[in-house]
């Protein structure tokens, strides 16, 4: 139902979102960004638009050039190829000074000399602004980001979060055209994190401004971005909706950095994926494939569902029998570690559906370990102890290509954009 | 500080060796330093106040410590405007030979002050490279444009040794910050980058300043110690001490001590404004 909801709400604003598109031009675009610093490519043909009043969160870990995108949209490091475009106007040639945008360092970068106002108020006092406008502007901004005491006082007797407020309202004073957050949560401690970027969320909704955030963090892209770009080594490897990046991963990596994943080698022969000697019905999934190309399945924890009958809800596909190794309690939910045996055929019609499991036999691991998580509610439903003997069955999956070589996957992801 | 550090306890009941310690290390400094700057004072002072400020307000004295205040002034203003921007553009520039002109700059710190005067001779003297060009009207050695020259020679290094460890300290992010928000260089400079300078240009003068003010080797070399024309604080106190007029000498002495007391005091008391960030 979650699922459901998530596809209505993300869907619907997609496509207004493209419809907007198609009559206005992007609030910011780069168009083929790439850049080498040392003959070591950062970055290579990148390509994204924001639209306007968009949040795009750009996700990766460190060292896939997240930050050098973020600072050559900003004007402070120049690409060796490719435009940047806000608003429909060409900015690349312009220095950082004449592009009018909000960069949010990951320091803040408050002045420390000045006060709060005279921090937010320095983009209007170096544009000449009249005394009268400035006071007006600055109060309107304080009372925006909630530091209406604070205003006297200087950044280093702020908090790390009202910092960053003050350094939100130091860029929204002289209306960028897009603000830039490089790792806005990345100084802050773990609970602050979570009720900041709310704050800031709702703040952006506010404003309007089109904004792109950097960060390494899964839970925070979900959660800031209208839109997720997935980086990988310089690379745009998926750029989607959260719904869509994390339900319908395109490449490996996209699957394993959002959230966990379990991966599993097959061939696809008809309709169908084999691993092993088991065949899993795969009518859509499988359709881009050719017979016999060698494939990898990926699938969510959350998305397994195991039963003690072999009958699984409906919906779900059943996959193979399994082992329960390990069970873990983790709060929310409960994470198990089940082996599949792949060795075993199918039941036949009248067969018990729990036949033996080889995988079972501790001096033979065979079988393939998979993680599986379930919610509270269900395993105090149907509680499991490690060597249970379980069906497992799967409510949704990805087929990937399995690329063997590094090259071939740089190749097909090239040739797929072009 | 020494109210924040607790002395490990190695021994139960009196602890003898800390006594003993803080006492040896009062007797070294004693002959060393504390009882030379104590003479001058109690010397300067014996025969009363009143012999004292007839020795200070002698023409001759009156004018040296001017000479020495005004020529410190000129050389001061010059190196910390110049250790400024030689400190910018070698923290923000990366070129060939720029760690070449790093140590091109520091070096008189190492230079004996003698030498460098000498040098100054070789080259602005009557018959120098560069002053064999100037008519006779224009000759710049032994006047006070000299110990200015002197004075900016020695103190060179001083002031841009300050500034430039401040430079490369200082986050990049806030000049970026106010170029992004839409701040000319200029702007930039003089509202983020100047402020949080303040506390070096204001150690930078001063240091370079009180070496400048006691400056003897170099200046007396350039200036010819002319009294009355070139005569300067410190070469006014050889001049009277090699005269015997000891208590001539011993009060401008006391006007010098004063000074980098003063000043040291400065750098000491306001430490922690200078260096807040």
């Amino acid at each position: 139902m979650q699922t459901e909801e998530f596809t209505k709400i993300f869907g619907s604003e997609e496509n207004g979102a493209k419809a907007e598109a198609e009559r206005v031009p992007a609030a910011a675009s780069v168009r083929g960004v790439s850049k080498s610093f040392k003959g070591t490519t950062v970055l290579e043909d990148i390509d994204f638009d924001v639209s306007e009043g968009e949040s795009l969160v750009l996700l990766g870990a460190s060292g896939s050039g997240k930050t050098t995108i973020l600072r050559i949209i900003a004007g402070l490091d120049e690409p060796d190829t490719g435009r940047v475009i806000l608003h429909g106007k060409d900015v690349s040639e312009l220095p950082a000074r004449e592009r009018n945008v909000g960069v949010i360092f990951q320091n803040y970068a408050l002045f420390p000399r000045m006060t709060v106002e005279a921090n937010i108020s320095y983009g209007l006092r170096i544009r000449g602004r009249s005394r009268k406008e400035i006071r007006e502007e600055v109060e309107r901004l304080i009372e925006l980001v909630g530091l209406k005491e604070h205003h006297k006082k200087y950044p280093s007797q702020l908090s790390g979060g009202q910092q960053q407020r003050v350094a939100i309202a130091r860029t929204l004073a002289y209306k960028p055209q897009v603000l830039l957050f490089d790792e806005p949560f990345g100084a802050l401690d773990a609970q602050i994190r979570v009720r900041l970027r709310r704050e800031i969320h709702a703040l952006l909704k506010k404003v309007n401004v089109p904004a792109i955030f950097i960060t390494h963090d899964q839970e925070e892209a979900l959660e800031m971005g209208d839109r997720i770009a997935v980086l990988n080594a310089g690379r745009i490897e998926q750029i989607g909706t959260p719904h869509e990046v994390y339900n319908k991963p395109e490449t490996e990596f996209v699957a394993t950095f959002l959230g966990a994943a379990n991966l599993l080698l097959g061939v696809v022969a008809g309709r169908n994926v084999s691993i092993g000697s088991v065949m899993i019905p795969c009518d859509e999934e499988v359709a881009q494939f050719q017979d016999g190309q060698s494939v990898k399945i990926v699938f969510r924890p959350e998305d397994v569902c195991l039963s003690r009958t072999g009958e699984m809800p409906a919906g779900a596909r059943r996959l193979v029998n399994g082992v329960v190794e390990e069970i873990s309690f983790v709060g929310a939910y409960e994470r198990l570690s089940v082996r599949l045996d792949f060795s075993a055929r199918q039941p036949a019609p009248n067969e018990p559906p729990l036949y033996s499991v080889a995988a079972n036999a501790s001096e033979q691991r065979l079988g393939v370990p998979i993680i599986v998580t379930r919610p509270k509610s269900e395993a105090s439903g149907m509680p499991l102890n490690s060597g249970d003997v379980v069906a497992v069955g799967l409510t949704s999956l990805r087929a990937l290509p399995n690329f063997t070589l590094a090259s071939e996957r740089a190749g097909r992801i090239v040739a797929a954009r072009k | 500080m020494s109210a924040t550090v607790k002395a490990m306890r190695h021994v139960r009941g009196f602890d003898a060796v800390r006594p003993l310690s803080i006492g040896m290390m009062i007797i070294i400094m004693l002959p060393l330093v504390l009882l030379p700057l104590a003479s001058i004072f109690i010397f300067g002072t014996n025969k009363g106040m009143g012999s004292f400020w007839a020795a200070l307000s002698a023409p001759e004295a009156i004018f040296a410590l001017k000479l020495s205040i005004v020529t410190s002034f000129w050389a001061t203003v010059f190196n910390v405007l110049f250790g400024l921007l030689a400190a910018y553009v070698l923290s923000r520039y990366m070129f060939w030979g720029r760690t070449a002109l790093i140590v091109t700059i520091s070096l008189p710190t190492a230079i004996p002050t003698a030498v460098a005067g000498f040098a100054l001779l070789l080259l602005w003297g009557k018959y120098g490279m560069i002053g064999q060009y100037l008519s006779e009207d224009h000759q710049i050695m032994f006047t006070p444009y000299a110990i200015i020259l002197a004075n900016i020679f020695v103190t060179f290094p001083l002031a841009f040794g300050v500034l430039m460890s401040v430079f490369e300290t200082m986050s990049r992010s806030l000049e970026e910050a106010s170029a992004t928000i839409g701040a000319t260089r200029w702007q930039t400079f003089w509202y983020v980058t100047l402020p949080s300078l303040r506390g070096a240009l204001v150690t930078g003068a001063l240091l370079t300043f009180a070496r400048a003010i006691g400056e003897f080797g170099s200046t007396i070399l350039v200036s010819g110690n002319l009294a009355m024309r070139t005569q300067t604080a410190p070469l006014y106190i050889f001049a009277k001490f090699n005269e015997g007029q000891v208590e001539a000498a011993n009060a401008v002495a006391i006007v010098l001590a004063l000074f980098s007391f003063v000043i040291f005091s400065i750098l000491f008391f306001t430490r922690d404004w200078l260096d807040a960030d």
